[in-house]
């Protein structure tokens, strides 16, 4: 069965509805998506909240071994002692393993410790008494060794330009901060064993730690019921994950192997650090005619992985020579993280666009519309909305404000390519007339689960109440990593084509009992329908099942598909910002958040992905910041108290707009393309409230100090606004 | 996390005695601070004496001019005795912290708590504050320390609430030791006085309540980078008499700005006489809270804020005599 033989989705049935937002119906815009179902909340929010849902980090087993890793303090060490036997007799410790001698960076291991138990974990690494000897360390990019190069066609770009910028933008070290950390649970018993991962794969844990484990495919299970967050640093099972495959293979113990919060800052990856040079020319209008844009990646012990979307192709910048640099310094190395490469190239790239603006004197969002390629269109018409939206008109000039507490406007823009990738799903339909959807992959907590239930029910035409999901499992059907936000996309004509094979054979049942074939028959609003005319119920139908169950099967192999059209999923964020001009602190009042998705299956959970995504984007620009000590490398930050992470006093009102483009039907992944132009909206914001930009993220408040005293200097020069 | 004993403690005396007779015995209150410490390896008693098991009601009570030692600071915040009498120390207490920390956190604790340095909560630094030989925050990251005060150590004093009480001169009732009372003003050392601790109690002193002079006109500003969950970048507790419309005197305190609540007598000075409505006399005055200052590399910018949080405070001090 491929999903061309299962008629798309329509609006029948279970609470579907026109209207994907909660917002007032005069600001409703005309292409807000269609959505499946509105208001059906997560199917495991109970037992979320009343913490009977069980994580990964949750799982013990009897007689279950404690690891965790020998860890390099500094940035740059070499271990030149320490007392494995003093270790061992702490009453409790197992064994020490330490395989190595040099720390590359804090967190770098070099072995690991087991014990019986918590407690006898950190006392026998406190007994091990591992001594140090520092070595230079390097923390960062080095400004001063990030040299723009000067290439010919970028500077007869310029030649022409009535204006040139020359900026430098800088990112921090963003970490996942994931609030389950990376870990597993390795249930040992005999010749098989249950690995409870906390992961963004099943199938990828499965294949990583067949070799580690040495048992054949059928004789482990990797596990994921639920997953504490992992955008983008979940797909591989990391030491921790190695070392507990050693230790479970080689005891035939239980083992649980699970990051605590330091470790998970410092060795779990992260958004690499970014310093973005440009030298661009600019016509009077603001036009740009091209030049010079420099990227450094500070990539941590890594090679590559630094680079930032900037251009990020969104906007016309006619003749851009680029040049990208990998920065090896001694810090953790980076993963994937929600949109590798576009926060921070956004921030640059939307900073610069308002700069420049102001330079030309044009109002940063006529410019926007003027240099965006949008392909679609949509961009276009989101710009507009939102501008009525979020009283555009009332935004000052920037640098014109001298109040106490000054209001600004950004906006900025993103766009993501519809990816999705081969997956299969099985729904059985039993007797008592539920019915189970089977699926592998895993619910990272955008609401997968969720999902797969809402299509399942809606195309079998029952309630929801009758279709439950058993998901997170590597014996369940194969399904995709949750990378790329590909989980939904991927998966849901997998569901209906599942569903439809149920039908069809469902349909077939029906026919040998009253005659026909099974062709002729409907399944329509609980009922086995000919044309209008109900046959027989559904509860009845499945009462006469030849055998306990039927199991419809939909396989996708990931390509074309009437469900899909072209063109990426676009976006636009329009932010309003109050900064306190005399103490620098930044306070985000409102974001409105457009985001084309395609047909949307959720209505709830995909507002959710939309808000998380802002507000994790708020926390990049005010916030997160992953420090090291400048003389020994230590992360000075190794908790959340003060790696920061915006809070409930922090949270603006955010208003996601579900968007439907016309063109774009199929089911589109929405995980990332959210948090891309946040940081940049706010930053343009701030810099339109203030009247110099900020150039680095975080946007601290004595960063903030020195552009307001920065921006009254340039003022009280210009003799103008005092 | 070493094993210790635990002690429940029945009396005020019990405790005194056992903090004071057995080595590396610690008292606990909320336990807020002390169990971060042990996790962390920092504190490592091999006692705890739990105060809080002392069931004396005079240790909770608080009423208008005195906080027992074990109320927390959510009682604080809310109680109407303090909100009136001294409307700074209420808003001190509930802007320290969350909800959570504040259902626990007890003032006397709160006064107590260790320095938040980075260096010296991370249990790999061996700074001279742990017995080692160097602050690292001197080269370090050193964007949140202090502006005042020469070293050796540069940790701000991480208690709000000790701030409004110096405002309000509060002065701490003392148990188990020779001293009945000691000001809150001497309670605390500059880090030339002795740098592994903050205090000025001996083992053994056990604080049972803080008694503070009624200061209806007093006001508070905290300058916070995040405003969940986050320590103040620079705060100012201000009590004020009024004759009408001016300033006849004032305390005024600053926090997270020295390694101790810090006094600000030059600028108590300049702003006596000063009308409430004389914005230029007003911020001339609170300019002068940053003489003296000695900034690191990092942390300049908390002599932008200083004069700002203080003259927030006058006013908000000023307001909660409109309120009245
Ligand atoms: C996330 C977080 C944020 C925080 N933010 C702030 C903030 O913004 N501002 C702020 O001021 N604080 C803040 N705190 C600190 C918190 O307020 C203190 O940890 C708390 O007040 C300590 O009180 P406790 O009763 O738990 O003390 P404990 O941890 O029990 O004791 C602390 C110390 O005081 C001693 N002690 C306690 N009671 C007495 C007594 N009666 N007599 C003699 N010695 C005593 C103990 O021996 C111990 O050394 C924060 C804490 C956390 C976890
Ligand atoms: S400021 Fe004090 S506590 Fe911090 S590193 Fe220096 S000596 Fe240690």
């Amino acid at each position: 069965m491929t999903p061309q033989d299962a008629h798309p989705i329509s609006s029948r049935g279970s609470g579907a509805e026109q209207i994907p937002t909660r917002m007032p119906t005069a600001n409703r815009p005309q292409n807000a998506g269609k959505t499946v179902n509105g208001d059906t909340s997560r199917l495991e929010s109970v037992a979320k909240v009343t913490g009977a849902a069980k994580y990964g980090r949750d799982m013990q087993a009897p007689g279950m071994v404690w690891v965790r890793g020998i860890r390099c303090p500094w940035g740059n060490a070499r271990l030149i002692g320490h007392d494995a036997d003093a270790a061992k007799a702490v009453p409790g410790v197992v064994d020490v393993v330490v395989t190595g001698d040099t720390g590359e960076y804090n967190g770098d291991a070099v072995g690991y410790l087991l014990a019986e138990n918590k407690l006898a974990l950190s006392r026998g690494l406190r007994a091990l008494r591992a001594r140090w000897e520092r070595l230079p360390c390097r923390t960062g990019i080095d400004a001063r060794e990030a040299v723009l190069s000067v290439s010919d066609k970028a500077e007869n770009a310029l030649l022409f330009a009535d204006h040139v910028l020359e900026a430098e933008y800088s990112t921090p070290v963003q970490t996942h901060s994931a609030l389950e950390t990376h870990g597993m649970m390795i249930d040992h018993q005999g010749d098989a064993a249950v690995v409870y991962a906390s992961t963004q794969g099943t199938f990828a844990v499965a294949d990583e730690i067949a070799s580690f484990l040495s048992l054949p495919r059928n004789k482990f299970e990797v596990r994921c019921e639920h997953v504490g967050g992992g955008f983008g640093a979940k797909f591989q099972i990391g030491k921790e994950g190695a070392f507990a495959g050693n230790v479970a293979s080689s005891l035939k113990r239980p083992v649980y192997s699970f990051c605590d919060r330091k470790e998970e800052h410092l060795d779990t990856g992260n958004r690499p650090s970014a310093l973005v040079k440009v030298r661009v020319g600019f016509s009077k209008d603001g036009t740009v005619l091209g030049g010079q844009i420099g990227v450094w990646g500070g990539v941590g012990v890594a090679t590559r992985g630094g680079d930032a979307a900037i251009p990020s192709g969104r906007y016309e910048f006619g003749v851009i020579e680029r040049s990208m640099t990998n920065v090896s310094f001694n810090g953790g190395a980076p993963r994937a993280m929600r949109a590798p490469g576009h926060p921070q190239g956004a921030f640059a790239e939307e900073l610069m666009l308002d700069e420049i603006a102001t330079i030309a004197g044009v109002d940063p969002l006529e410019l926007r519309i003027r240099l965006d390629k949008d392909e679609t269109k949509a961009r276009q018409a989101m710009y507009r909305l939102g501008a009525e939206m979020i009283g555009w008109k009332d935004r000052q000039p920037t640098g014109s404000q001298s109040g106490v507490v000054r209001r600004g406007f950004g906006v900025g823009s993103t766009s993501w390519r519809a990816l999705r990738g081969p997956c299969d799903i099985e729904i059985a339909v039993h007797r008592d007339g539920s019915a189970e959807l089977r699926t592998g992959t895993q619910d990272i907590g955008t609401g997968q689960r969720t999902a797969c239930a809402v299509l399942a029910a809606e195309r079998l035409s029952i309630p929801l109440e009758l279709v439950s999901v058993a998901i997170g499992s590597s014996r369940l059907p194969n399904g995709p990593a949750s990378g790329g936000s590909v989980t939904s996309p991927s998966s849901a004509p997998a569901v209906l084509a599942a569903a439809a094979d149920a039908e069809r054979q469902l349909m077939e049942i029906v026919a040998q009992q009253i005659g026909g074939a099974g062709t002729d028959y409907r399944l329509r609003n609980g009922k086995i329908v000919r044309g209008e005319e109900a046959v027989m119920g559904w509860n009845e139908l499945c009462r006469r099942l030849p055998s306990e169950s039927l199991v419809g099967r939909g396989t996708w192999d990931g390509r074309g598909s009437p469900y899909f059209q072209k063109g990426n999923s676009n976006g636009v964020q329009f932010v309003e910002v109050e900064v306190d001009s005399e103490t620098g602190v930044v306070q985000v009042k409102r974001v409105i958040a457009f985001q084309a998705c395609g047909r949307i299956i959720c209505r709830k959970t995909a507002e959710s992905q939309i808000i998380g995504g802002v507000i994790q984007g708020i926390s990049y620009a005010l916030f997160e910041d992953k420090l090291l000590d400048r003389q020994t490398g230590a992360m000075v930050n190794p908790n959340l108290e003060w790696y920061r992470i915006l809070g409930a006093n922090d949270m603006p009102t955010i208003e996601p707009v579900l968007w439907m483009d016309a063109e774009q039907t199929g089911v589109r992944g929405l995980g990332e393309p959210p948090v891309v132009p946040t940081a940049g909206a706010v930053a343009a914001a701030v810099f339109n409230a203030v009247g110099t930009p900020v150039r680095s993220l975080p946007i601290r408040p004595d960063r903030v100090l020195a552009a307001v005293e920065a921006a009254a200097v340039a003022g009280v020069a210009k003799g103008g606004a005092s | 996390m070493n094993p210790f004993a635990l002690l429940q403690a029945d009396s005020v005396a019990e405790a005194s005695a056992a903090a004071k007779d057995v080595r590396l015995s610690v008292l606990k209150a909320g336990g807020m601070d002390l169990l971060d410490l042990m996790k962390e390896g920092i504190a490592e008693p091999t006692q705890l004496v739990n105060l809080r098991t002392v069931r004396d009601p005079a240790l909770r009570t608080i009423e208008a001019g005195r906080i027992g030692a074990l109320a927390t600071l959510a009682d604080i915040a809310r109680s109407d005795a303090v909100r009136a009498s001294a409307p700074v120390i209420a808003k001190c207490a509930a802007s320290a912290a969350t909800p959570q920390v504040r259902n626990v956190a007890t003032a006397g604790g709160n006064l107590l708590q260790r320095p938040r340095c980075w260096y010296f909560r991370n249990e790999q630094f061996n700074c001279l504050k742990k017995g080692g030989s160097t602050c690292y925050a001197v080269d370090g990251e050193n964007r949140y320390h202090a502006v005042f005060g020469p070293g050796p150590c540069h940790i701000v004093h991480p208690s709000n609430l000790a701030v409004a009480l110096l405002a309000c001169d509060g002065v701490v009732s003392l148990a188990g030791g020779e001293r009945a009372t000691l000001p809150i003003a001497k309670l605390f050392h500059m880090p030339d006085r002795g740098i592994r601790d903050e205090s000025n109690l001996e083992p053994g002193e056990v604080i049972t309540s803080i008694a503070y002079s009624p200061a209806p006109v007093s006001g508070f500003f905290v300058v916070k980078e995040r405003q969940s969950f986050d320590w103040p970048l620079t705060m100012a507790a201000v009590a004020l008499k009024l004759d009408g419309r001016r300033i006849a005197s004032a305390r005024v305190c600053a926090g997270a700005v020295a390694p101790v609540p810090w006094s600000l007598p030059l600028v108590e000075k300049a702003l006596q006489g000063v009308a409430l409505d004389d914005e230029a006399a007003l911020r001339a005055a609170c300019a002068k809270s940053i003489d003296g200052a000695e900034p690191m590399r990092d942390n300049a910018y908390k002599l932008k804020l200083l004069p700002v949080a203080i003259r927030r405070a006058i006013a908000d001090a000023a307001g909660a005599k409109e309120g009245q």
